[in-house]
């Protein structure tokens, strides 16, 4: 098992060693090799570093070219670039022809971009490649899942979209613990008073906010939802089923993102009562990764609240209409 | 120097991809003959001359690359590939009709040929870049040509593809410009402050020639004089919209717009050739 400090290194960690095993691995960067960590790819596979300056547009349709050669290029630099500055690119000359191309898009949601400000805060990446035909769209929690998505997504022949962090994130799993492309993670079961599915750098604030549920005697399901699409629809269907409510939990705007996801499995296969935490369909400011999340609705005290609200209905008889 | 019966011939080819285009879109009624004529000289003389290709293996992963920037004109391009018999002739008629493989704008997964989806002006350049790039990388031979818009230059992805192959040096790189002087909407002059176009690609340090987009010995020339710049090479391609139908030339309501029968009877006489509806 490879060694790295966060999200960021871990991708690129992962990049060399399919590297190391396949030349038709690629990195494209937007001059983003030192914030993508990279600059080990670089050293170590110079003629396969394709440096295109501050260009995103550029960079996902130069990697377009590539990929239509029979490369397998990965482009990596800040979410929001990607997934809006270069949007069309990626729709229309990726995604369309279902081309071999990886985006890894960093400083993903509030908690990545926090004291930089709205300009650098990433909270529509994942709606946005979401509404796109044939893409893949992963939102691991921590750098030991960063690893192994990184290296599950090369797997796939068509495009993926997979949000990094920026060094913040917390450590959730073990790195012995599998990546599973497409499919949820049961990560706590301490009972089935409510289903609380969450995803990305936010996830260990669902972990805390299940384990205080716990002690107040909610005993909730823990889902890590890594995979927003193609989206589990079995294994969700059959965890709504089992707690009959659900709270969904995300560094995102609610719109789009993983709340949206399981509102829609929740509105073809099972209805129930679902709460979204995660931004409230507005811009934040700068500020600690922390504390922003906490002010913007994102803390452990609101998952916990979302928990209870939604335990209640469901108690009154009005979680599953 | 090229045979005065080769440029005849070549003459020919683009007049008859001409035919085909006015044909096409008299029968789907529907698409953009103006700027597809304007680049008949340029498709015919790489479809039946320059372009390394095998239509028996679409893919085959050495031949030349060619991406229609301006994927509105490529009622030419498939004219070319069905006349170099990538497909039937026949397949012309089902443009833009739902289920055929001839879309509204190249696709690369619908039709043989094609080697990259086009058509929301800009992009072609970069998606060249990324290809000849890959030729560098894998150590091959393969030409990538790209046909862009004057007016589609005004996009600024154009200029960090413009860059990006000036920094890589890539002379596996050649780039025409349908310089026709119009856009969708009006003359260049009067919708951007795109003029002069020359010394733009001089300044990002790109091999220029301008040449007379309608001369095949030119288009000829210039393409071997480019394969022997150290640079990549730009083709300024002074060309008329909607060339070789006096109706239709320079009128740029053509840019989008359906020949009714009688400009279709005039266009096979003009242009000769093969009735194919």
């Amino acid at each position: 098992m490879s060694n790295y400090k966060g999200t960021r290194e871990a991708f690129s960690q992962a990049l060399i060693d399919l590297a190391q095993e396949d030349d038709r691995f690629v990195f494209v960067s937007a001059d983003s090799l030192k914030a993508m960590r990279a600059t080990a790819f670089a050293e170590k596979f110079p003629d396969r570093y394709i440096e295109v300056g501050i260009a995103e547009q550029n960079a996902v349709a130069v990697a377009a070219g590539l990929a239509s050669c029979g490369l397998i290029p990965y482009v990596g630099t800040y979410g929001g670039f990607i997934t809006m500055r270069a949007c069309e690119q990626l729709r229309t000359f990726v995604a369309y022809p279902g081309l071999h191309v990886k985006f890894i898009g960093i400083n993903g949601g509030v908690f990545g971009g926090e004291r930089e400000g709205v300009t650098h805060q990433f909270f529509e990446d994942l709606g946005i490649v979401r509404s796109i035909p044939g893409i893949t769209v992963v939102a691991p929690s921590d750098a030991h899942q960063v690893y192994q998505a990184v290296k599950a997504i090369s797997k796939i022949d068509g495009p993926v979209y997979l949000r990094a962090g920026s060094g913040r994130e917390h450590v959730v799993y073990d790195q012995e613990t599998p990546f599973e492309l497409g499919k949820i993670r049961v990560l706590r079961k301490y009972g089935n008073h409510a289903a609380l599915f969450a995803n990305g750098f936010i996830l260990y604030r669902a972990i805390e906010a299940a384990k205080r549920l716990n002690e107040q005697g909610i005993q909730v399901t823990l889902v890590d939802v890594h995979t927003l699409k193609p989206i589990d629809a079995e294994g969700i269907t059959a965890i709504l089923q089992e707690c009959g409510v659900a709270v969904t939990v995300e560094d995102h705007n609610i719109i789009g993102g993983l709340g949206d996801a399981i509102s829609k499995v929740s509105t073809e296969h099972c209805p129930v009562r679902i709460e979204r935490v995660g931004l409230q369909d507005i811009f934040p400011s700068s500020g600690p990764a922390e504390e922003v999340a906490d002010y913007y609705g994102m803390s452990v005290n609101h998952i916990v609240d979302a928990v209870q609200k939604v335990v209640q209905k469901k108690q009154r008889g009005c979680g599953c209409e | 120097m090229l045979k005065n019966d080769k440029s005849i011939d070549l003459q020919s080819k683009a007049n008859q991809l001409r035919l085909d285009v006015v044909q096409m879109v008299h029968g789907a009624k529907d698409g953009h003959p103006g700027p597809a004529l304007s680049i008949a000289d340029i498709i015919a003389v790489l479809y039946f001359k320059e372009l390394r290709i095998d239509a028996n293996n679409p893919q085959w992963e050495d031949r030349d690359r060619f991406i229609l920037s301006k994927g509105h004109a490529c009622t030419v391009l498939y004219a070319a590939l069905a006349r170099r018999g990538f497909f039937s002739i026949d397949e012309c008629r089902g443009l833009r009709s739902l289920g055929s493989m001839l879309q509204g704008h190249p696709d690369m997964n619908k039709t043989p040929g094609i080697d990259m989806t086009s058509g929301s002006l800009g992009n072609g350049l970069s998606l060249g870049v990324g290809i000849a790039l890959a030729a560098k990388y894998r150590k091959k031979s393969y030409t990538t040509y790209v046909v862009m818009g004057d007016g589609e230059i005004q996009e600024g992805i154009v200029w960090e593809a413009a860059m990006c192959a000036s920094k890589y040096q890539l002379n596996n790189l050649i780039l025409f410009i349908d310089n026709n002087g119009w856009q969708s909407g009006d003359s260049i002059e009067q919708v951007s402050g795109l003029l002069p176009i020359l010394p733009k690609w001089q300044a990002f340090n790109w091999h220029c020639q301008t040449i007379d987009g309608h001369d095949v010995t030119q288009i000829i020339n210039a393409i071997d004089q480019a394969k022997k710049s150290p640079q990549p090479s730009v083709i300024i391609a002074d060309t008329v919209k909607g060339k070789g139908l006096a109706y239709m030339e320079n009128d740029n309501s053509w840019h989008k717009r359906v020949p009714d029968d009688e400009q279709l009877a005039i266009a096979l006489k003009t242009l000769g050739g093969d009735v194919n509806e």
